[in-house]
């Protein structure tokens, strides 16, 4: 035992051998995209999905090379190899558990730089697992559910290219270096949803997801550069004391700002610990800044507005209120990239940013308060949704909707370790349900209505099993990962403050424990129309087929991870400040939350409380869901069936009628939202557009010239005599003038 | 001695001649002399300017303006019979060939 604890503990590969070549965990991705984009149509199958395979398995290869590396330690010594200095810090101020590599300088302009460093600590190293993991196994099941696809490397190039985009976007140490995955993996994602581009529909839910996801991007950018501005006004207001109380110096900040740019993560930490603090004289969140475009703005409130900003963005990627409405309509892509998009890695984009943000997060309870709510929200009103979708994908994803609400919940409240693990484990059985969806149509012609699916259990032996585990994991029963991920976050939910606003802590815990009921409720309701009971007489073909080994291996992998990935949140381990038992996750995060747990500290902004969940809580989290899974059993095994053929009650048809046309949020959007922007849109064109521009302006021009050209015309007769007279009257006008000019 | 006005009169005179010649005679050859008439005047006014300041330079003046009317002539005719031989006319009136 301890001879694995040792081997494990030592990196095969030394972090400083390792951390120059960090790019090559993007570059394989890359290159295999550009392989089967280029030239995938003369390759031919067999080599297509080996490139795209292996250019994603090696960088799952490179990463758990990376990832072992984050945690090497020298035995003898007992020292920890993986540590750099950090350059907003002093000399002696470690980044602990991280490797990191710069690439020099991206771009600059004046004071404003962006260099190209990579960063892996255990943060982005587990999404670098996460990502290429779930990515390899989504990729090899690919091979099978494309196989009778014309576009073959077309597929797999776009696969390719997402993974690289994705891993930019966790691997980038700075915020500009993120927004360049940020905006790839939007850009795949477009290109996958509208994978089959010759069917209008599906082009068009490309459109929405992109046109959606833009709004988000804006908003990013803007407070991208609102953090910029305040990074300036920080270093041009803040003196000594403000750098000493968080260990750095002002020469020490300044060189690293001209060396690193305004926009690193690290960089904005340490701003970010030194605001807080309110001692005399100091810079701190209610400071007005002085100059600059931000003039008499605090830097609590830009702050503010930078985050909510961020959380727009974040909604854009992530599917959140009121950007949500691209995620379910995705759905008419191919299903691997549903599960792999949607399910495992670019939804999560926010999580993640908030995440890399939390010590700036934390100080705004406005905007953790905001962020909390919006996925309360967003997370009912998808599994209200969600009750009565019929469409098998459709209802995955609002699942998927709805359990990213749940993880925004937990950053919003602070409890961001687990928001994180929940992002991983709802990785592994989300991609899991959705790529048993895409399994259960392969066998059954295409049908995606699971009314018209049923009894499936017998005859997809693989996929009844793999997916029966991740509904178990997902509707939260005990021993499976999704009820410790989902009961940390609401543990933290409930017992995290925040300061000024402590009701919201109690009302987004009763909002979580319903949307818990409510995910048991209609996950069961899936499974059990999908795969209990007896076959639908409506079923498209009379036996379903198992899928090939391709298809099940995936499945039964994912199954796996999402049982024993609730190892992460048991409290084993004990916490290295005061040795009370911490969950394994908690105590392995903790590097990357040092920098938001001292800004807590200092600030006060938030009141953390890291107790783990008693056995009553878990109970009582138990009892919930399995109340809710219990309440759909009872509906549709006993109650619905026995009434087959009689007419439902009125108001329940209404109820559901509204549901299933998703509370009619689309055709609000388009009544408040979409007809004014056209109507403004056309008033302009019509207007604007045509009356000013085209005719005014640009035919108004010629016009002139024309009528000019040919009134000037009669003048030139060619006779040189009227010639001349014009001149001699032009000499008289002369000699007039001068006469004039002389007599006075 | 004559004052200098009177000379000046005279040249503006002249000129006027010449410019009413040039505006309303039809013949091309006519117009021609007429030029010559304006060009005259305006040595007239620089040779009467010389006198009244006593330098060289309005004498030099007018024997550039005498040398420039001589070329001026030449080339006018040489036109005026090249037109004459491609039309069959020189009156002015006929000739609008500037409008092209």
């Amino acid at each position: 035992m301890t001879s694995l604890s040792e081997f494990l503990q030592v990196a095969p590969v030394a972090p400083d051998v390792l951390a120059p070549s960090l790019w090559l965990i993007i570059a394989l991705p890359l290159l295999g995209a550009f392989i089967c984009g280029v030239f995938g149509k003369t390759l031919g199958r067999a080599n297509v999905h080996l490139i795209a395979c292996s250019a994603v398995g090696g960088a799952f290869v490179l990463s758990v090379l990376a990832f072992w590396a984050t945690s090497s330690m020298d035995l003898e010594s007992r020292r920890l190899l993986s540590f750099f200095v950090n350059p907003f810090g002093q000399d002696r101020d470690y980044v602990r558990y991280a490797i990191a590599h710069d690439y020099g300088t991206w771009f600059s302009a004046g004071d404003f730089r962006v260099n190209f460093g990579l960063m892996v600590d255990h943060l982005s190293g587990i999404l670098l697992l996460v990502i290429t993991g779930v990515g390899f196994l989504i990729h090899l099941y690919s091979t099978s559910y494309m196989e009778h696809d014309p576009a073959y490397a077309r597929f797999f190039a776009y696969l390719n290219l997402f993974v690289a985009a994705m891993l930019v976007l966790v691997m980038a140490d700075n915020l500009v270096l993120l927004f360049v995955g940020w905006e790839g993996v939007g850009m795949a994602s477009y290109l996958l949803i509208g994978f089959w581009y010759d069917d209008p529909a599906k082009a068009w839910a490309g459109r929405k997801a992109f046109v959606t996801n833009r709004i988000g991007d804006f908003a990013f950018l803007i407070a991208t550069f609102l953090m910029v501005l305040t990074v300036g006004a920080f270093t041009r207001q803040a003196d000594e004391r403000d750098y000493t109380s968080v260990g750095t110096s002002s020469q020490r900040y300044a060189s690293a700002l001209e060396d690193k740019g305004p926009v690193t993560f690290l960089g904005l930490q340490k701003m970010a610990e030194a605001l807080p603090d309110g001692g005399p004289g100091k810079v701190n969140l209610s400071t007005p800044i002085d100059s600059g475009p931000l003039e008499g703005y605090t830097f609590g409130g830009v702050m503010t507005a930078a985050l909510l900003l961020f959380l727009l963005g974040a909604a854009g990627k992530s599917a959140q209120l009121p950007l949500y409405v691209w995620l379910p309509d995705a759905m008419a892509g191919p299903t691997p990239v549903s599960a792999l998009i949607h399910a495992a890695t670019m939804v999560t984009a926010g999580v993640y940013l908030f995440s890399r943000m939390s010590a700036l997060l934390v100080l705004s309870p406005t905007a953790m308060a905001t962020v909390a709510i919006i996925g309360a929200l967003t997370s009912l009103l998808a599994a209200l949704i969600a009750f009565a979708q019929d469409d098998i994908k459709k209802v995955l994803a609002y699942s998927t909707v709805s359990q990213l609400g749940i993880m925004f919940m937990g950053v919003g409240m602070g409890i961001f370790w687990a928001a994180v693990l929940h992002l991983v484990t709802h990785a592994f059985f989300k991609a899991c349900l959705f790529l048993g969806a895409g399994s259960v149509m392969h066998g059954n012609g295409d049908e995606t209505d699971i009314k018209k699916l049923g009894g499936l259990r017998h005859e997809m032996k693989w996929t009844w099993g793999t997916f029966f585990v991740a509904t178990l994991a997902i509707t939260g029963i005990v021993p499976l990962s999704g009820f410790f991920s989902k009961d940390a976050i609401f543990h933290g939910v409930h017992h995290n403050h925040l300061e000024g606003l402590h009701w919201v802590s109690g009302a987004v815990y009763y909002l979580g424990l319903l949307i818990a009921a409510c995910t048991a409720f209609y996950m069961t309701r899936l499974y059990l129309l999908t795969f209990e009971g007896p076959r639908s007489k409506e079923a498209r073909v009379a036996h379903a087929h198992e899928s090939a080994w391709q298809m099940t291996l995936p499945l039964v992998v994912l199954a796996f991870l999402s049982v024993v990935s609730s190892v992460y949140a048991w409290p084993l381990l004990k916490a290295s400040s005061d040795g009370r038992p911490q969950p394994v996750f908690e105590n392995f995060l903790s590097p990357v939350f040092a920098a938001m747990n001292r800004v807590v500290a200092t600030g006060k902004t938030v009141e953390l409380d890291t107790s783990v969940p008693a056995m009553g809580d878990y109970v009582f989290a138990w009892l919930v869901a399995v109340s809710g899974g219990a309440l759909a059993g009872f509906l549709y095994l006993k109650f619905f069936p026995a009434r087959a053929g009689q007419p439902v009650p009125a108001f329940a048809r209404a109820v559901r009628r509204a549901a299933q046309n998703k509370f009619y949020v689309d055709e609000l959007y388009e009544l408040v939202i979409i007809r004014p922007v056209k109507f403004t849109a056309f008033i302009l064109f019509r207007v604007v557009d045509a009356l000013l521009i085209d005719t005014v302006a640009v035919r108004g021009t010629a016009w002139v010239t024309a009528r000019v050209g040919s009134a000037l015309r009669y003048v030139q007769s060619g006779d040189a005599q009227a010639y001349a007279a014009v001149m001699a009257l032009a000499l008289l006008g002369g000699v007039a003038y001068a006469l004039i000019q002389v007599l006075q | 001695m004559v004052p200098i006005p009177y000379y000046l009169l005279l040249a503006a005179a002249l000129f006027c001649m010449g410019m009413f010649g040039v505006m309303v005679r039809r013949n091309a050859l006519v117009v021609f002399m007429c030029v010559e008439l304006m060009l005259n005047a305006a040595n007239l006014t620089f040779l009467a300017f010389a006198r009244m300041h006593g330098d060289v330079i309005g004498h030099v003046s007018a024997f550039f303006v005498i040398a420039v009317a001589a070329s001026e002539a030449a080339i006018g005719l040489a036109i005026v019979i090249a037109v004459f031989r491609s039309r069959g006319s020189v009156l002015v009136e006929d000739l609008r060939t500037m409008k092209h």
